[in-house]
Parts: C-alpha cells; structure tokens; sequence
C-alpha cells in the first residue's frame, strides 16, 4: 500500500448529472488525496463513466456540484490551470500504433517555437527510455506502440499522462487500465502506478476488477444507479461484501412467458477463434440463454464468431443440426439467423437509410414485384405496422435512423430480424446505450420472440437484463465456458461472483453430442 | 457504462399520438407535397428558373432561341452521361477515378476498331462496351477482393488505361472512322440529337434501379455502411464489383458518342471529363435526397450549370468566368447543405472521402485496443 497524506488534490462535492430519463450521478461526494489510490467500482450503468466524462470535460455536470483541484501547497487551483492537473488515461489509451514510443510521447508535447525545428532524436530517445524508467519499464521505444504487449502500451500511455510531471501535484485518473490486460501484465501495471502514488500524485482507478481493486486501492468508492452507497478503506472489505454493496437489492426474477420447446436451435462445439477457447453451447427454440463474463473474457467476441461476421478458427456451429459455413453472414441470414451486434453504429443498422429501409433490408424478396421493382406502398405498410409494434418514436419511418435515439435505433434494429421470423437471434448488449423505457420494450420483445420459438442468445454485461431475461446464463472466463447458472440459482450476486471466479461454481451441464446430420 | 449522448430523444416523447395501433402515420399530402418542392430539396431548380429569367431579361435575342437549347443539350450529353456512370459506384461508397481514362479508351477504342481493323459498327461498339465492362471487373476486384481503397485502386487503374490509351492510338488522332458511324453522335429525331436520347434512356434506367428496386437499395446500403449492409446479408462485394461494372460500360459508351460527334479518335479527351463529371455528381448529391448520390439530381445539375454558363458566355462574358461560376456553384451548393435541416445527413461527400481511412483503421493497428 502507497502512503496517503491528508493532503486533497481532488474534492468533488454533490456532482449530480441529468440527462433526459435518467439520473446517471447523484449529489457524489469523492475524495482524492496525495499518495492515495481511490478505486471507484459498480456496475454498468451505476454512473463511474459519467463521473470520469465529468472530470475529463467531455460533461458540464449540473448546477449545484463543485469539483475543486489543489495544488500540492494546499491552495486551491482555478480555471484552465486546474484541467492540467487531472490525468486521464482511458481504456483506448488514445495511442497512435504505427508510431514508436517516442513518438507517441512526443505527441503530448507543446512545441512552441520549435514547431519546424529538426527534432532532435538522440535526446528524445534518453527521455523516453528515462520516462518509462520511472515506472519500472524497460522495453525498445523504437518498436511502434502496436508490437509491444498491452502492459508496455499502458505505461506508454501513462508515461505521455505524467511526462511533465514533477512530483505531487497531478491525479491520475485510470478509466478501466487493465481490461486489455492479463495476469501478470496488469501486476506490472500496478507497480508503475504504486510508483506514481509513492511519488505524490493521487490516483483515481475505474474497475470491474474487485480482486485488483481490492488488490491495488487505498480506498473504494462503490456507486450504484448513480449514487455513492460506500466509501471505505478497502481493508475494511472483503470480496463478498463488495459484490453485495455493487448490486444492492436483488431483483426477482420474472415469470417467464416462454417455454424451452426442447430441440436445439443452435449447437456450437468447440469454437475458438479471437479470444475463444473451444466454447460448447447450446439454444433450445423458445429458450433465452444469456452469456456473461468480464471484458476480455470472451464474452464480446462470442456472437460475431458465431454469426461468422468474425472469422472462427475452430468449432462447429450447427443450426437446427445442419452445419453453418464459417464467415459467411449471408448463409448465416438464409438459414434463419438474426445478429444485433453491440456496436450500432459501426455495424448494427446504415445510419444514412430511414428506419424503412434498414428494417426491409435483409429481405426484401416479399416486396418484389415485376421487372424487379421494389413495391414501395406494402414496404411503407409494412414498416408502419412494425414502427406500431416496436412503439418507435416518432413513428415515422421514412427518418433517417441516425436521427433517432439509441433506444429507437435498437428496436428498429431488433425489428429488421424480428421481420424474418428467426430461428436463432443472437444479441450482443442489446440495451446499451438505450434508455429505460426503450429497455423495457426490448425485453418485451425479446420474449416474444423466444415464446414464438426462436431460440435467443443474449450476451451483455448487464447483469439485472440476464437475471429478468434469461431461462440459464453461461459465465465465460478466459474463452471458456467457466459456469452455467440455471433460473433457480440466477441473481446478480451469482453472476458477479461466477465472472470474476470467487466462491463455488456451478459446472456446466454436459449435453450430449447430436450425431452428425451434416 | 452506455454512451449517454446517446440517449438523449432527438424529439419530445410528448409526441406519443392518439392514433389507434396500427395504423399507418402518413403525413397530409400538402406537408409531403411542400417537403418535395422546399429549396433545400431541388435549390438547383430555383437556380434555373433565376438564371432563366436572368438570362432572359439580359441577352433575349440569343438565349430565348429553340438553336441554343437544342445545342446545348447536346454538348452536355457526353458530360451527363459520364456523370450517370460515376454515380452508380459513388452510390455503393466507391470514388472511381478513372471514369474519364473509361472514357479516352471508349474514344480511342471504338475509333481503332473502326478505321484500323474494319470492324463494322455494331461488333465494334459491342466489343467496346464489353471492354468497358472488363475494365469494371478490375476496378470491383481490387476494391472487393484484395481491399484496396477505391480512391487508389481506380487511380491506379487510371493510369494504365491511360497508357493503353497512348499505345493504342500511337498518340496520334484516328481519323476517317465514317459517316455512318458520325451520324450516331450527330444524327437528329425530332430536332434533337440522338446522343441525347441515350442519355435519357440511360438515366431513367439507372434511376429506376438505384431508386425502385431491391439492388439499388443494396448499393445504396453497401455505400452508408458497409459492415452492417454485410451483416444484414447483402453480399457487399458482388454489389461493388457491379457497380463497377455498369460505370465502366457507361463511361465507354460515353467515350464511343464523343468519338462519333467528333468525327475522331481523340486520346487526349478522357482527362478533361473528370472533373466535371465528379462536380456534376457531388452537386447532384445536395439535390431531391438530400445527401444521397443520385441520378436525377446529377443530371439536372449537369443542366443547371451548362444554362448558367452558356448564358454568360452569350452575354459575352470573359473566357474564365465560366470556370468561375461552375467552382462556385459546387462550393456554395455543397457548402450550403451543411447548415440546412438535414445537414447530419447530407455528408454522402464527406463520408466517401473519410471512408478509406474508417474502413481499414481495424486490420492498420492489430490488437492496439483489443479491448475497445
């Protein structure tokens, strides 16, 4: 443990921020102070995001809250002065990987008048090779960012954080430094942050991680739906406690309307590919199976792989027992599946389309006519009916989708596969980014779809949608199907405890390989 | 942790009507009627009217004549047609660069054809549109199948077309391709020539497949987003290498009615059609869909401009100022979207510019953020 002072660097008193429909933080009080590690740790959605946007600028938080930063003197640090003394490094660590070390560290540099002056690289090198020095690392700053391990990326991006740092006087602000890393890659990662709080500087930690939290912190702030129910020494706490304080009151499960009908949908067996290891599954038609773990523990890529929108190294995947080519999405669509991928943007709709013509998209053969002419009356018909049954708001179809909220975008998303009838729909995040009431209209259909007997695959980091939504949850853990939690045994607490490998694990069922009907 | 900007409803919740379940929330004809003829829609079209009248009132004599319309619907036919041919891949998020070599080699192609092997007309013009079509193969092939960027593949492509082109003609004009072969470039039905007719029979067909069928609307979603037109199961590289396909079929026919209205075959016209043909086509963008490559708004773009143009050259204006007008009718139209109601929309430019560099962002830095 680092040695914390009473002197504060960083006071936030009543931070409140509103956004339409939702409370993301609520009157927060925080503390950082010399030498201290603050973790703030909670579920998704529990406001630690916001209250980083918050500190970064990216947020104006509401009148009423006061952020004040000091120096390490004691006095108080005012206006443009006062952002330079807060750190930031985010989980994209904002690294250009074509570049070397030096070079990314240079980019942090204000150049003055020397903006056209040769730079002078023998120095910059010693400089760079001290920087990293300073936080145990030592590794080639000529190799560019993006062959060095993630660890060495993070100490680079923390380097740039700290390169004019000169002692006391900064908070480092680390929003979720280790999701990209593993074992003893996120170990070196501590060290160097120990170094940078033994030197003075505060540091305020974001994670999912309890046992590095635990681990690491001085301090842990627990925040849930936007408010702090705990603030304490983090001797004073143990896992378990901390799981419990996370989630808070259990929600009860549901009664489902839908029925597991029996016959597998979907079959996967032995699939590997990113960071999947020889995964086994199965849906049922009219079953909702959720699939939960950590970043990095598979649980992202898990979807993609099977739809094949991402390439599979191995495995098998078999659809109402007829074998699935691998990394054709079109075969994948043909055979009755329906993907919603987590990011909406990138890949889930075509942002510039109306929401017509992205939920006609992946079917349109019912709508053509003669000479191949696409019948735009049914088409408008149709799309009003189904802007009717997914409430879309407004309910005019012919928008551009981009002009729509995130919860609006995703129903319609949701609704261009509801459209085809699916045997299989897979789910990556659903409800992310979506808002409450929009979040409930997804899960409403949801369960349609599975008790019209499709088969549905939710993956999501959201553990009260897996407990109110699904029939039994697969934990992954480093690529592996680690646990399998059935209704009876399903509530947030299990779930936290099963991603993060704490306490007894339910073993997952074996099932009984169908024969080869390919 | 979502993304809270997000979230937030772009329009009042409040708005929750009384309309019973079902039914279909169609806007009064009047609303829809005004939607289709507001300025920010067809500005190219309230531009024509005030050139005309402008025009009209200053230089009667000339501009007010049936000779001057006729003429000029004929010197743009090469331009529209060449234009038409550029918006199909633009559509599907593919530049192509290399529309007017397409066209010097449709030029000189069907020239050498005719006067150096004495090939009749129709197997030359055939063989000069399959030509076309290969050159597409190509293009489509190196965008789909090996992932070069559009805007490098087809400059690439351009440059070789452009050597063809010289080794073919042995940089020289070809010439005595016959007056029957003249007579498709300058032949006249009804007081107009035939070179226009084909571009109207080109236009409406592109038009009714990019706008009225289940392909366009694949080339249209292929174009705004690549992955998630894949993902819905759009076989994304077919459409691209199509599209390609029917540009270079288009830009050739092109070439082969400038070869024929010349009397020559020219291998130093393909360059100066490129420009204009991408002006043509990114003002034709900022009309009637505001923000969508699109043929209609293409060819009356084509019109607009060459009205603007041949009324002050008529009004006797120097030699640059139509040079002039065009630059600043593309800046200002374009420029203009940006604050119009649909600005957020109308970026089809901006996106086709910017897409080379999203698209290959994943596979330039491998595992830099595999968590993000």
């Amino acid at each position: 443990m680092s040695v914390a002072t009473d002197t504060p660097l960083l006071r936030v008193r009543g931070l409140s921020k509103a956004f339409p429909g939702l409370l993301a933080l609520d009157g927060v009080d925080l503390t950082v102070s010399s030498g201290e590690i603050v973790a703030v740790v909670g579920q998704n959605g529990s406001g630690k995001s916001t209250l980083v946007k918050i500190l970064a600028g990216v947020y104006q938080a509401d009148p009423g809250s006061e952020v004040e930063v000091y120096g390490s003197d004691g006095t108080r640090v005012t206006g443009a002065m006062a952002g330079a003394e807060l750190r930031f490094i985010h989980q994209d660590l904002g690294l250009i990987g074509t570049l070397n070390t030096v070079e990314n560290l240079d980019l942090g540099l204000a150049y003055g008048h020397r903006l056209l002056a040769p730079s002078r690289r023998k120095a910059e090198r010693a400089r760079a090779r001290e920087l990293i020095a300073r936080f145990g690392a030592s590794f080639d700053v000529d190799l560019p960012v993006a062959s060095l391990t993630a660890s060495e990326r993070t100490i680079v991006a923390i380097a740039r954080a700290l390169s004019d740092w000169t002692g006391s006087d900064h908070v480092l602000v680390l929003d979720e430094p280790t999701a990209a890393l593993r074992g003893e890659e996120s170990g070196r990662l501590f060290e160097a942050v120990r170094r940078v709080a033994d030197e003075g500087a505060g540091i305020l930690f974001i994670s999912h991680h309890l046992e590095e939290v635990l681990d690491l912190a001085d301090r842990i702030v627990v925040l849930r739906d936007g408010q702090k129910v705990a603030d304490t020494p983090a001797d004073h706490v143990d896992e378990k406690q901390l799981v419990e304080l996370i989630v808070g009151r259990e929600v009860d499960p549901a009664v489902l309307k839908h029925k597991d009908r029996g016959e597998a949908v979907l079959e996967v067996s032995g699939l590997s590919g990113a960071t999947l290891r020889e995964i086994d599954l199965r849906v049922n038609a009219g079953e909702i199976v959720g699939v939960t773990g950590i970043i990095g523990s598979g649980r992202e890529r898990l979807t993609e792989t099977i739809f094949g929108a991402a390439r599979a190294d191995a495995g098998v995947v078999r659809v109402s027992g007829r074998r699935l080519p691998a990394g054709d999405p079109r075969a994948a669509v043909a055979a009755g599946l329906g993907f919603v991928p987590a990011d909406r943007h990138r890949a889930g709709a075509v942002m510039t389309m109306s929401a017509r013509e992205n939920l006609t998209l992946p079917r349109m053969s019912p709508l053509r006519r003669r000479f191949g002419r696409l019948d735009a009356k049914a088409e408008r018909r149709e799309a009003a009916s189904w802007a009717a049954d997914v409430e879309l708001r407004p309910p005019e179809m012919d928008r551009p989708l981009e002009l729509y909220s995130g919860g609006n975008q995703q129903k319609v998303v949701i609704a261009k596969w509801l459209r085809n009838d699916p045997r299989l729909l897979l789910l990556d995040e659903p409800t992310q980014g979506v808002d409450v009431g929009a979040k409930a209209k997804i899960h409403e259909l949801i369960g349609e779809a599975a008790a019209g007997g499709a088969g549905v695959l939710v993956c999501s980091s959201d553990t009260e949608e897996l407990t109110v939504l699904c029939d039994r949850v697969l934990v992954l853990r480093d690529g592996k199907v680690a646990a399998e939690l059935r209704r009876d045994a399903l509530s947030e607490t299990a779930l936290l405890n099963a991603s993060m490998g704490l306490a007894e694990i339910p073993q997952p069922t074996d099932y009984p390989q169908k024969d080869d009907h390919a | 942790m979502p993304d809270l900007s997000s979230e937030i409803p772009t329009e009042p919740r409040a708005e929750k009507s009384a309309e019973p379940a079902g039914a279909v929330p169609q806007r009064s004809v009047r609303s829809r009627f005004a939607d289709a003829l507001s300025f920010r829609r067809i500005s190219a079209i309230y531009v024509f009217i005030v050139l005309f009248i402008l025009f009209s009132l200053w230089v009667p004599d000339t501009f007010l004549t049936l000779a001057t319309w006729r003429t000029m619907l004929d010197n743009e036919s090469v331009t529209a047609l060449l234009a038409i041919a550029l918006v199909i891949p633009l559509a599907a998020g593919c530049p192509n660069l290399a529309i007017g070599s397409e066209l010097g080699l449709g030029a000189i192609l069907v020239a050498w054809f005719l006067a150096k092997r004495g090939i009749p007309i129709v197997p030359s013009i055939a063989l000069v549109l399959i030509a076309g079509a290969l050159i597409g193969v190509v293009n489509g092939l190196l965008v789909a199948r090996a992932k070069i960027d559009s805007f490098i593949a087809t400059l690439g492509v351009s440059s070789v077309l452009a050597a063809m082109i010289s080794w073919i003609a042995q940089s020289q004009q070809i010439l005595n391709l016959g007056s029957s072969f003249q007579s498709i470039g300058t032949g006249e039905l009804f007081g107009i020539t035939y070179p226009v007719y084909i571009v109207l029979v080109v236009a409406i067909i592109a038009f009714y497949v990019l706008e009225r069928t289940p392909v366009g609307r694949r080339v249209y979603a292929t174009g705004g987003n690549l992955e998630a037109a894949r993902l819905a199961g759009v076989r994304t590289q077919a459409v691209i290498i199509g599209t390609f396909i029917a540009c270079g079929a288009i830009a050739v026919m092109a070439g082969v009615l400038e070869s024929s209205k010349l009397a020559v075959g020219d291998p130093t016209i393909g360059p100066t059609y490129l420009l204009p043909a991408f002006a043509a086509v990114f003002l034709g963008s900022t009309q009637f869909h505001g923000g969508r490559y699109n043929v209609a708004g293409t060819v009356v773009s084509v019109y607009v401009l060459a009205t603007g143009v041949k009324g002050l050259q008529l009004a006797g204006a120097p030699v640059w100022l139509p040079e002039l007008f065009n630059g600043l009718a593309l800046l200002i139209a374009v420029g203009m979207t940006r604050y119009s109601r649909t600005a957020s929309r109308a970026g089809a430019i901006a996106r086709t510019i910017g897409r080379g560099r999203r698209r290959s962002k994943g596979d330039a830095e491998p595992g830099l953020a595999p968590g993000s």
